[in-house]
Protein backbone atom coordinates (compact mmCIF):
# COMPACT_ATOMS: atom_id res chain seq x y z
CA UNK A 1 0.00 0.00 0.00
CA UNK A 2 2.80 2.36 1.04
CA UNK A 3 4.68 1.61 -2.16
CA UNK A 4 1.63 2.47 -4.22
CA UNK A 5 1.16 5.73 -2.39
CA UNK A 6 4.79 6.62 -3.03
CA UNK A 7 4.40 5.74 -6.70
CA UNK A 8 1.35 7.96 -7.05
CA UNK A 9 3.14 10.84 -5.35
CA UNK A 10 6.18 10.52 -7.61
CA UNK A 11 3.87 10.34 -10.61
CA UNK A 12 2.11 13.51 -9.55
CA UNK A 13 5.45 15.28 -9.14
CA UNK A 14 6.71 14.24 -12.57
CA UNK A 15 3.49 14.87 -14.47
CA UNK A 16 3.05 18.15 -12.62
CA UNK A 17 6.60 19.24 -13.44
CA UNK A 18 6.06 18.40 -17.12
CA UNK A 19 2.82 20.35 -17.30
CA UNK A 20 4.47 23.22 -15.45
CA UNK A 21 7.30 23.49 -17.97
CA UNK A 22 4.79 23.53 -20.83
CA UNK A 23 2.68 26.13 -19.09
CA UNK A 24 5.68 28.34 -18.27
CA UNK A 25 6.55 28.52 -21.91
CA UNK A 26 3.01 29.68 -22.65
CA UNK A 27 3.14 32.18 -19.79
CA UNK A 28 6.35 33.77 -21.09
CA UNK A 29 5.05 33.95 -24.64
CA UNK A 30 1.88 35.53 -23.34
CA UNK A 31 3.77 38.07 -21.26
CA UNK A 32 5.96 38.99 -24.19
CA UNK A 33 2.89 39.65 -26.32
CA UNK A 34 1.21 41.60 -23.53
CA UNK A 35 4.26 43.77 -23.01
CA UNK A 36 4.61 44.42 -26.71
CA UNK A 37 1.02 45.43 -27.26
CA UNK A 38 0.17 47.23 -24.04
CA UNK A 39 -0.20 50.90 -24.04
CA UNK A 40 2.60 52.92 -22.60
CA UNK A 41 3.16 52.77 -18.91
CA UNK A 42 2.80 55.49 -16.39
CA UNK A 43 5.71 57.10 -14.62
CA UNK A 44 5.24 58.51 -11.17
CA UNK A 45 5.84 62.24 -11.16
CA UNK A 46 9.19 62.86 -9.54
CA UNK A 47 7.85 64.45 -6.36
CA UNK A 48 6.06 61.18 -5.56
CA UNK A 49 8.83 58.97 -6.88
CA UNK A 50 11.25 60.68 -4.49
CA UNK A 51 9.04 59.72 -1.55
CA UNK A 52 8.38 56.26 -2.94
CA UNK A 53 12.11 55.59 -3.20
CA UNK A 54 12.29 55.34 0.62
CA UNK A 55 15.74 56.83 0.80
CA UNK A 56 17.11 54.80 -2.10
CA UNK A 57 16.72 57.39 -4.84
CA UNK A 58 19.86 56.26 -6.66
CA UNK A 59 18.73 52.65 -6.81
CA UNK A 60 15.21 53.63 -7.83
CA UNK A 61 16.62 55.86 -10.57
CA UNK A 62 18.69 52.94 -11.86
CA UNK A 63 15.63 50.69 -11.91
CA UNK A 64 13.45 53.27 -13.62
CA UNK A 65 16.11 54.00 -16.20
CA UNK A 66 16.49 50.30 -16.94
CA UNK A 67 12.70 50.11 -17.37
CA UNK A 68 12.70 53.01 -19.80
CA UNK A 69 15.61 51.49 -21.68
CA UNK A 70 13.89 48.10 -21.92
CA UNK A 71 10.67 49.70 -23.09
CA UNK A 72 12.46 51.49 -25.88
CA UNK A 73 14.60 48.46 -26.71
CA UNK A 74 11.57 46.17 -27.02
CA UNK A 75 9.83 48.52 -29.42
CA UNK A 76 13.00 48.81 -31.45
CA UNK A 77 13.42 45.04 -31.52
CA UNK A 78 9.98 44.51 -33.04
CA UNK A 79 10.53 47.51 -35.30
CA UNK A 80 7.39 49.15 -34.07
CA UNK A 81 6.84 52.81 -34.53
CA UNK A 82 6.65 54.70 -31.32
CA UNK A 83 3.48 56.69 -30.85
CA UNK A 84 3.37 60.14 -29.35
CA UNK A 85 2.30 58.56 -26.05
CA UNK A 86 5.35 56.28 -26.19
CA UNK A 87 7.64 59.27 -26.60
CA UNK A 88 5.83 61.12 -23.81
CA UNK A 89 6.43 58.10 -21.61
CA UNK A 90 10.09 58.09 -22.53
CA UNK A 91 10.46 61.79 -21.76
CA UNK A 92 8.55 61.47 -18.47
CA UNK A 93 10.73 58.50 -17.51
CA UNK A 94 13.95 60.37 -18.23
CA UNK A 95 12.63 63.41 -16.37
CA UNK A 96 11.83 61.39 -13.27
CA UNK A 97 15.12 59.48 -13.41
CA UNK A 98 17.11 62.70 -13.61
CA UNK A 99 15.04 64.27 -10.82
CA UNK A 100 15.80 61.30 -8.59
CA UNK A 101 19.48 61.43 -9.45
CA UNK A 102 20.37 64.63 -11.31
CA UNK A 103 23.99 63.53 -11.71
CA UNK A 104 23.12 60.36 -13.67
CA UNK A 105 24.80 60.71 -17.08
CA UNK A 106 23.13 57.89 -19.04
CA UNK A 107 19.58 59.29 -19.20
CA UNK A 108 20.91 62.64 -20.44
CA UNK A 109 22.90 60.99 -23.19
CA UNK A 110 20.01 58.73 -24.18
CA UNK A 111 17.61 61.69 -24.25
CA UNK A 112 20.04 63.83 -26.21
CA UNK A 113 20.45 61.26 -28.95
CA UNK A 114 16.93 59.79 -29.23
CA UNK A 115 14.92 62.97 -28.83
CA UNK A 116 16.87 64.91 -31.44
CA UNK A 117 17.69 62.51 -34.29
CA UNK A 118 14.63 60.25 -34.00
CA UNK A 119 11.75 62.51 -33.12
CA UNK A 120 13.14 66.05 -33.26
CA UNK A 121 11.78 67.06 -29.87
CA UNK A 122 14.55 69.58 -29.33
CA UNK A 123 12.86 71.37 -26.45
CA UNK A 124 12.68 68.20 -24.39
CA UNK A 125 16.23 67.18 -25.31
CA UNK A 126 17.64 70.61 -24.48
CA UNK A 127 15.68 70.85 -21.23
CA UNK A 128 17.17 67.54 -20.11
CA UNK A 129 20.66 68.58 -21.21
CA UNK A 130 20.37 71.91 -19.41
CA UNK A 131 19.44 70.11 -16.22
CA UNK A 132 22.49 67.89 -16.67
CA UNK A 133 24.73 70.89 -17.40
CA UNK A 134 23.56 72.55 -14.18
CA UNK A 135 24.29 69.52 -12.05
CA UNK A 136 27.26 67.81 -13.69
CA UNK A 137 29.38 70.93 -13.46
CA UNK A 138 32.57 68.99 -14.19
CA UNK A 139 31.30 67.37 -17.38
CA UNK A 140 31.99 69.15 -20.68
CA UNK A 141 29.91 66.72 -22.77
CA UNK A 142 26.47 68.02 -21.78
CA UNK A 143 27.02 71.69 -22.73
CA UNK A 144 28.79 70.37 -25.80
CA UNK A 145 25.69 68.40 -26.87
CA UNK A 146 23.62 71.50 -26.19
CA UNK A 147 25.93 73.55 -28.36
CA UNK A 148 25.69 70.95 -31.08
CA UNK A 149 21.86 70.89 -30.95
CA UNK A 150 21.73 74.67 -31.24
CA UNK A 151 24.22 74.71 -34.04
CA UNK A 152 23.07 71.70 -36.07
CA UNK A 153 19.32 71.46 -35.48
CA UNK A 154 18.16 74.88 -34.32
CA UNK A 155 20.65 77.01 -36.32
CA UNK A 156 21.01 79.27 -33.31
CA UNK A 157 24.74 79.98 -33.66
CA UNK A 158 25.07 82.48 -30.85
CA UNK A 159 23.51 80.19 -28.31
CA UNK A 160 25.45 77.26 -29.71
CA UNK A 161 28.72 79.14 -29.35
CA UNK A 162 27.80 80.10 -25.78
CA UNK A 163 27.32 76.44 -24.87
CA UNK A 164 30.53 75.43 -26.59
CA UNK A 165 32.38 78.11 -24.64
CA UNK A 166 30.84 76.75 -21.47
CA UNK A 167 31.95 73.25 -22.47
CA UNK A 168 35.49 74.37 -23.27
CA UNK A 169 35.87 75.87 -19.77
CA UNK A 170 35.23 72.50 -18.18
CA UNK A 171 38.02 70.08 -17.28
CA UNK A 172 39.34 67.61 -19.85
CA UNK A 173 37.38 69.17 -22.69
CA UNK A 174 39.02 68.60 -26.07
CA UNK A 175 41.37 71.32 -27.23
CA UNK A 176 39.43 71.93 -30.45
CA UNK A 177 36.41 73.29 -28.59
CA UNK A 178 37.65 76.88 -28.22
CA UNK A 179 38.44 77.10 -31.91
CA UNK A 180 35.07 75.60 -32.76
CA UNK A 181 33.27 78.00 -30.49
CA UNK A 182 35.13 80.96 -31.95
CA UNK A 183 34.33 79.88 -35.50
CA UNK A 184 30.73 79.30 -34.59
CA UNK A 185 30.41 82.66 -32.94
CA UNK A 186 31.99 84.26 -35.98
CA UNK A 187 29.44 82.73 -38.29
CA UNK A 188 26.86 83.54 -35.67
CA UNK A 189 27.51 87.27 -36.20
CA UNK A 190 29.47 87.86 -33.05
CA UNK A 191 33.12 88.25 -33.87
CA UNK A 192 33.59 90.37 -30.74
CA UNK A 193 32.31 87.58 -28.42
CA UNK A 194 34.70 85.21 -30.11
CA UNK A 195 37.62 87.58 -29.48
CA UNK A 196 36.76 88.03 -25.81
CA UNK A 197 36.40 84.29 -25.41
CA UNK A 198 39.77 83.69 -27.03
CA UNK A 199 41.43 86.28 -24.80
CA UNK A 200 40.08 84.56 -21.70
CA UNK A 201 41.31 81.25 -22.96
CA UNK A 202 44.74 82.54 -23.98
CA UNK A 203 45.29 83.86 -20.48
CA UNK A 204 44.53 80.41 -19.07
CA UNK A 205 46.40 78.34 -21.63
CA UNK A 206 49.87 77.19 -20.66
CA UNK A 207 50.48 74.90 -23.62
CA UNK A 208 52.70 76.93 -25.95
CA UNK A 209 51.48 75.44 -29.25
CA UNK A 210 47.82 75.79 -28.43
CA UNK A 211 48.45 79.30 -27.15
CA UNK A 212 50.06 80.32 -30.41
CA UNK A 213 47.26 78.91 -32.50
CA UNK A 214 44.73 80.75 -30.32
CA UNK A 215 46.69 83.99 -30.70
CA UNK A 216 46.64 83.65 -34.50
CA UNK A 217 42.90 83.02 -34.49
CA UNK A 218 42.38 86.02 -32.25
CA UNK A 219 44.38 88.17 -34.66
CA UNK A 220 42.24 86.95 -37.57
CA UNK A 221 38.99 87.65 -35.75
CA UNK A 222 40.22 91.10 -34.72
CA UNK A 223 41.03 91.87 -38.33
CA UNK A 224 37.62 90.72 -39.48
CA UNK A 225 35.90 92.62 -36.69
CA UNK A 226 37.78 95.83 -37.61
CA UNK A 227 36.82 95.59 -41.29
CA UNK A 228 33.21 94.83 -40.38
CA UNK A 229 33.14 97.89 -38.17
CA UNK A 230 34.35 100.08 -41.06
CA UNK A 231 31.80 98.50 -43.42
CA UNK A 232 29.12 99.40 -40.92
CA UNK A 233 30.32 103.01 -40.82
CA UNK A 234 30.40 103.04 -44.63
CA UNK A 235 26.86 101.76 -44.78
CA UNK A 236 25.62 104.35 -42.31
CA UNK A 237 27.25 107.29 -44.11
CA UNK A 238 26.62 106.21 -47.72
CA UNK A 239 23.38 104.33 -47.30
CA UNK A 240 24.79 101.30 -49.14
CA UNK A 241 27.30 98.56 -48.66
CA UNK A 242 30.78 98.87 -50.20
CA UNK A 243 31.27 96.85 -53.37
CA UNK A 244 34.51 95.29 -52.19
CA UNK A 245 37.37 95.71 -49.76
CA UNK A 246 39.24 98.04 -52.10
CA UNK A 247 36.39 100.54 -52.03
CA UNK A 248 36.91 100.89 -48.29
CA UNK A 249 40.59 101.62 -48.90
CA UNK A 250 39.95 104.03 -51.73
CA UNK A 251 37.35 105.99 -49.83
CA UNK A 252 39.62 106.26 -46.81
CA UNK A 253 37.53 104.24 -44.43
CA UNK A 254 40.54 102.15 -43.64
CA UNK A 255 44.18 103.17 -44.14
CA UNK A 256 45.59 99.73 -44.37
CA UNK A 257 44.02 96.29 -44.37
CA UNK A 258 44.84 94.31 -41.26
CA UNK A 259 47.15 91.37 -41.76
CA UNK A 260 45.38 88.11 -42.44
CA UNK A 261 47.40 85.69 -40.30
CA UNK A 262 46.35 82.60 -42.23
CA UNK A 263 47.70 84.13 -45.44
CA UNK A 264 44.40 84.54 -47.27
CA UNK A 265 42.76 87.61 -48.75
CA UNK A 266 39.93 89.50 -47.04
CA UNK A 267 36.52 89.13 -48.67
CA UNK A 268 33.15 90.73 -48.15
CA UNK A 269 30.46 88.08 -48.27
CA UNK A 270 27.07 88.91 -49.82
CA UNK A 271 25.67 88.88 -46.28
CA UNK A 272 27.94 91.77 -45.35
CA UNK A 273 30.19 89.59 -43.22
CA UNK A 274 33.93 89.66 -43.67
CA UNK A 275 35.74 86.46 -44.36
CA UNK A 276 38.97 85.30 -45.87
CA UNK A 277 39.98 83.15 -48.80
CA UNK A 278 41.94 81.08 -46.26
CA UNK A 279 38.66 80.31 -44.45
CA UNK A 280 40.70 80.94 -41.30
CA UNK A 281 42.49 77.64 -41.67
CA UNK A 282 46.28 77.52 -41.68
CA UNK A 283 47.62 76.35 -45.06
CA UNK A 284 49.16 72.88 -44.93
CA UNK A 285 52.88 73.09 -44.24
CA UNK A 286 55.09 72.47 -47.26
CA UNK A 287 57.55 69.69 -46.91
CA UNK B 1 31.02 50.59 33.75
CA UNK B 2 32.32 47.04 33.95
CA UNK B 3 28.78 45.80 34.39
CA UNK B 4 27.60 47.67 31.30
CA UNK B 5 30.52 46.27 29.37
CA UNK B 6 29.77 42.71 30.50
CA UNK B 7 26.12 43.04 29.47
CA UNK B 8 27.00 44.46 26.08
CA UNK B 9 29.49 41.65 25.42
CA UNK B 10 26.82 39.06 26.28
CA UNK B 11 24.30 40.83 24.04
CA UNK B 12 26.81 40.96 21.19
CA UNK B 13 27.64 37.27 21.51
CA UNK B 14 23.98 36.37 21.56
CA UNK B 15 23.49 38.37 18.38
CA UNK B 16 26.42 36.81 16.56
CA UNK B 17 25.13 33.32 17.43
CA UNK B 18 21.71 34.08 15.93
CA UNK B 19 20.96 31.83 12.96
CA UNK B 20 19.10 34.59 11.07
CA UNK B 21 22.50 36.13 10.47
CA UNK B 22 23.20 33.53 7.77
CA UNK B 23 19.97 34.40 6.00
CA UNK B 24 20.82 38.09 6.03
CA UNK B 25 24.34 37.36 4.81
CA UNK B 26 22.90 35.24 1.98
CA UNK B 27 20.57 38.08 1.05
CA UNK B 28 23.44 40.58 0.93
CA UNK B 29 25.56 38.22 -1.16
CA UNK B 30 22.64 37.73 -3.55
CA UNK B 31 22.23 41.48 -4.06
CA UNK B 32 25.97 41.93 -4.57
CA UNK B 33 25.97 39.07 -7.09
CA UNK B 34 23.02 40.67 -8.85
CA UNK B 35 25.05 43.85 -9.01
CA UNK B 36 27.82 42.14 -10.98
CA UNK B 37 25.37 40.85 -13.57
CA UNK B 38 23.20 43.97 -13.80
CA UNK B 39 26.02 46.54 -13.97
CA UNK B 40 26.70 45.70 -17.62
CA UNK B 41 23.14 46.66 -18.65
CA UNK B 42 23.98 50.34 -18.32
CA UNK B 43 25.62 52.41 -20.98
CA UNK B 44 28.20 54.46 -19.15
CA UNK B 45 27.47 54.82 -15.48
CA UNK B 46 28.47 51.31 -14.43
CA UNK B 47 30.34 52.74 -11.44
CA UNK B 48 27.37 54.72 -10.23
CA UNK B 49 25.03 51.74 -10.49
CA UNK B 50 27.54 49.56 -8.66
CA UNK B 51 27.86 52.03 -5.79
CA UNK B 52 24.06 52.49 -5.64
CA UNK B 53 23.49 48.78 -5.40
CA UNK B 54 26.27 48.18 -2.88
CA UNK B 55 25.21 50.90 -0.48
CA UNK B 56 21.56 49.94 -0.80
CA UNK B 57 22.44 46.29 -0.16
CA UNK B 58 24.34 47.33 2.97
CA UNK B 59 21.38 49.45 4.10
CA UNK B 60 18.81 46.70 3.48
CA UNK B 61 20.93 44.10 5.28
CA UNK B 62 21.47 46.51 8.15
CA UNK B 63 17.71 47.07 8.40
CA UNK B 64 17.12 43.33 8.50
CA UNK B 65 19.73 43.04 11.26
CA UNK B 66 18.02 45.72 13.33
CA UNK B 67 14.43 44.69 12.64
CA UNK B 68 14.93 41.00 13.30
CA UNK B 69 18.09 40.17 15.22
CA UNK B 70 18.37 43.31 17.33
CA UNK B 71 14.66 43.25 18.09
CA UNK B 72 14.99 39.68 19.25
CA UNK B 73 17.96 40.58 21.47
CA UNK B 74 15.98 43.35 23.10
CA UNK B 75 12.67 41.56 23.48
CA UNK B 76 13.92 38.16 24.55
CA UNK B 77 14.82 39.16 28.12
CA UNK B 78 11.36 40.55 28.70
CA UNK B 79 9.41 37.85 26.82
CA UNK B 80 11.23 34.98 28.51
CA UNK B 81 11.37 36.74 31.86
CA UNK B 82 15.15 36.31 32.05
CA UNK B 83 15.19 40.01 32.85
CA UNK B 84 14.28 39.11 36.44
CA UNK B 85 17.54 37.22 36.62
CA UNK B 86 19.46 40.18 35.23
CA UNK B 87 17.96 42.55 37.78
CA UNK B 88 18.86 40.23 40.63
CA UNK B 89 22.43 41.33 39.87
CA UNK B 90 23.65 44.75 40.99
CA UNK B 91 22.73 46.44 37.69
CA UNK B 92 20.63 49.59 37.42
CA UNK B 93 17.99 49.91 34.71
CA UNK B 94 19.89 52.72 33.10
CA UNK B 95 22.96 50.53 32.91
CA UNK B 96 20.84 47.76 31.44
CA UNK B 97 19.59 50.02 28.64
CA UNK B 98 23.07 51.33 27.90
CA UNK B 99 24.59 47.85 27.97
CA UNK B 100 21.95 46.46 25.65
CA UNK B 101 22.31 49.39 23.26
CA UNK B 102 26.10 49.09 23.09
CA UNK B 103 25.87 45.34 22.62
CA UNK B 104 23.36 45.66 19.80
CA UNK B 105 25.35 48.46 18.20
CA UNK B 106 28.56 46.43 18.41
CA UNK B 107 26.78 43.46 16.84
CA UNK B 108 25.40 45.59 13.98
CA UNK B 109 28.80 47.21 13.37
CA UNK B 110 30.65 43.89 13.26
CA UNK B 111 28.07 42.26 10.98
CA UNK B 112 28.07 45.22 8.66
CA UNK B 113 31.86 45.30 8.54
CA UNK B 114 31.80 41.67 7.43
CA UNK B 115 29.35 42.62 4.68
CA UNK B 116 31.49 45.62 3.79
CA UNK B 117 34.36 43.26 2.99
CA UNK B 118 32.16 41.53 0.39
CA UNK B 119 30.97 44.89 -0.86
CA UNK B 120 34.53 46.12 -1.36
CA UNK B 121 35.33 42.90 -3.21
CA UNK B 122 32.29 43.42 -5.48
CA UNK B 123 33.15 47.02 -6.26
CA UNK B 124 36.77 46.06 -6.99
CA UNK B 125 35.62 43.23 -9.24
CA UNK B 126 33.17 45.34 -11.25
CA UNK B 127 35.79 48.07 -11.42
CA UNK B 128 38.22 45.53 -12.82
CA UNK B 129 35.65 44.43 -15.41
CA UNK B 130 34.72 47.96 -16.53
CA UNK B 131 37.76 50.11 -15.66
CA UNK B 132 36.71 52.96 -17.99
CA UNK B 133 33.42 53.61 -16.26
CA UNK B 134 34.67 54.41 -12.79
CA UNK B 135 36.05 57.87 -13.49
CA UNK B 136 34.21 59.64 -10.69
CA UNK B 137 34.58 56.86 -8.16
CA UNK B 138 36.39 57.55 -4.90
CA UNK B 139 36.97 55.08 -2.07
CA UNK B 140 37.04 57.70 0.72
CA UNK B 141 33.60 59.03 -0.28
CA UNK B 142 32.30 55.47 -0.65
CA UNK B 143 33.54 54.66 2.87
CA UNK B 144 32.07 57.86 4.27
CA UNK B 145 28.68 56.94 2.82
CA UNK B 146 29.11 53.42 4.24
CA UNK B 147 29.90 54.81 7.70
CA UNK B 148 26.75 56.92 7.54
CA UNK B 149 24.73 53.77 6.82
CA UNK B 150 26.05 52.68 10.22
CA UNK B 151 25.02 56.01 11.75
CA UNK B 152 21.49 55.49 10.42
CA UNK B 153 21.41 52.04 11.95
CA UNK B 154 22.75 53.35 15.27
CA UNK B 155 19.83 55.79 15.44
CA UNK B 156 17.42 53.05 14.44
CA UNK B 157 18.73 50.80 17.23
CA UNK B 158 18.08 53.56 19.75
CA UNK B 159 14.53 53.95 18.39
CA UNK B 160 14.03 50.20 18.69
CA UNK B 161 15.23 50.26 22.30
CA UNK B 162 12.90 53.10 23.16
CA UNK B 163 9.88 51.28 21.75
CA UNK B 164 10.90 48.04 23.43
CA UNK B 165 10.73 49.80 26.78
CA UNK B 166 7.25 51.24 26.23
CA UNK B 167 5.42 48.41 24.49
CA UNK B 168 4.65 45.03 25.96
CA UNK B 169 4.85 43.13 22.70
CA UNK B 170 7.94 42.84 20.54
CA UNK B 171 5.78 42.84 17.42
CA UNK B 172 4.40 46.25 18.35
CA UNK B 173 7.90 47.66 18.81
CA UNK B 174 8.86 46.23 15.40
CA UNK B 175 5.89 47.93 13.74
CA UNK B 176 6.58 51.24 15.49
CA UNK B 177 10.27 51.17 14.59
CA UNK B 178 9.53 50.34 10.95
CA UNK B 179 7.00 53.19 10.86
CA UNK B 180 9.45 55.68 12.33
CA UNK B 181 12.05 54.55 9.80
CA UNK B 182 9.65 54.94 6.87
CA UNK B 183 8.63 58.40 8.05
CA UNK B 184 12.26 59.30 8.72
CA UNK B 185 13.44 58.49 5.19
CA UNK B 186 10.50 60.23 3.51
CA UNK B 187 9.79 63.20 5.77
CA UNK B 188 12.23 65.49 3.98
CA UNK B 189 10.66 65.00 0.57
CA UNK B 190 7.15 65.24 1.99
CA UNK B 191 7.94 68.46 3.82
CA UNK B 192 9.65 70.09 0.85
CA UNK B 193 6.86 68.93 -1.41
CA UNK B 194 4.26 70.59 0.81
CA UNK B 195 6.31 73.77 0.95
CA UNK B 196 6.91 73.83 -2.80
CA UNK B 197 4.45 75.34 -5.23
CA UNK B 198 4.27 72.16 -7.29
CA UNK B 199 1.29 70.58 -5.62
CA UNK B 200 -1.94 70.54 -7.54
CA UNK B 201 -4.40 70.57 -4.68
CA UNK B 202 -4.49 72.67 -1.58
CA UNK B 203 -3.22 70.90 1.50
CA UNK B 204 -5.02 71.73 4.71
CA UNK B 205 -3.05 73.86 7.15
CA UNK B 206 -3.61 71.26 9.87
CA UNK B 207 -1.78 68.62 7.83
CA UNK B 208 1.00 71.09 7.09
CA UNK B 209 1.42 71.83 10.78
CA UNK B 210 1.35 68.14 11.70
CA UNK B 211 4.06 67.38 9.15
CA UNK B 212 6.13 70.25 10.46
CA UNK B 213 5.82 69.07 14.06
CA UNK B 214 6.64 65.49 13.03
CA UNK B 215 9.72 66.74 11.21
CA UNK B 216 11.03 68.08 14.51
CA UNK B 217 10.20 64.97 16.54
CA UNK B 218 11.33 62.23 14.18
CA UNK B 219 14.85 62.07 12.78
CA UNK B 220 15.46 63.14 9.19
CA UNK B 221 17.33 60.14 7.80
CA UNK B 222 18.27 62.06 4.63
CA UNK B 223 20.84 63.91 6.73
CA UNK B 224 22.81 60.66 6.94
CA UNK B 225 22.26 59.63 3.33
CA UNK B 226 25.34 60.13 1.18
CA UNK B 227 24.59 57.46 -1.41
CA UNK B 228 24.20 60.02 -4.20
CA UNK B 229 27.54 61.65 -3.38
CA UNK B 230 29.27 58.27 -3.24
CA UNK B 231 27.70 57.19 -6.54
CA UNK B 232 29.16 60.19 -8.38
CA UNK B 233 32.25 60.82 -6.28
CA UNK B 234 31.02 64.26 -5.20
CA UNK B 235 32.95 65.77 -2.31
CA UNK B 236 31.09 65.85 1.00
CA UNK B 237 31.60 69.02 3.02
CA UNK B 238 33.01 68.70 6.54
CA UNK B 239 30.05 70.71 7.79
CA UNK B 240 27.57 68.11 6.58
CA UNK B 241 29.57 65.32 8.18
CA UNK B 242 29.91 67.18 11.48
CA UNK B 243 26.28 68.23 11.53
CA UNK B 244 25.16 64.72 10.65
CA UNK B 245 27.24 63.12 13.40
CA UNK B 246 26.13 65.69 15.97
CA UNK B 247 22.47 65.33 15.00
CA UNK B 248 22.72 61.54 15.36
CA UNK B 249 24.63 61.63 18.66
CA UNK B 250 22.21 64.03 20.32
CA UNK B 251 19.21 62.10 19.06
CA UNK B 252 20.59 58.79 20.35
CA UNK B 253 21.36 60.29 23.78
CA UNK B 254 17.85 61.71 24.08
CA UNK B 255 16.26 58.40 22.99
CA UNK B 256 18.33 56.35 25.44
CA UNK B 257 17.55 58.78 28.28
CA UNK B 258 13.85 58.54 27.46
CA UNK B 259 14.10 54.76 27.27
CA UNK B 260 15.73 54.67 30.72
CA UNK B 261 12.98 56.92 32.05
CA UNK B 262 10.22 54.65 30.77
CA UNK B 263 12.08 51.52 31.76
CA UNK B 264 12.50 52.66 35.35
CA UNK B 265 8.75 53.09 35.74
CA UNK B 266 7.99 49.74 34.20
CA UNK B 267 6.98 46.80 36.35
CA UNK B 268 7.88 43.24 35.52
CA UNK B 269 5.89 40.39 36.90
Amino acid sequence: MAARKLFVLILIVFVGAGVHVGLSRKVWENRQEVRRTTQTGYVFPSQFARILALGHKGLYADYLFLNTLTFFGERQMYRENLTKEDWDYLVAGLDTVTDLDPYFLDPYVLGASLLTWDIRRFDDANRLLEKGTRHRTWDWRLPYYLGFNHFYFLKDYNKGAEYLMEASRRPQSPSFLPTLAARLSYYGDQARTGILFLMALISQTKDERLRNSLLIRKQALEGAALIEERIERFRKERGRAPGDINELLKEGYIEQLPEEPYGGKWLILPTGRVFSTSKFVAPPKKK
Amino acid sequence: MNRVWALSVITYKEGIRNRSLFGILAFALFVLGLNISVAGFFMREVGKVTVDMNLSALTFSGLLLVFFVALHLMAKDIDKKTIQLVFSKPLSRGEYILGKYLGILFFVVVSLLALAVFSIATVSLVRGLYPNYFAGFSWPIFFTAGCFVLVQLAVLCAILILFSTVTTSSFASLIFTVCVYLVGVTIEDVLFYIQSGFRTEAISPVVQEVVKVVSYILPNFSMWDFKLEAAHGLAIGAERIGLGLGYAAVYIVVLLALATLFFQRREFN
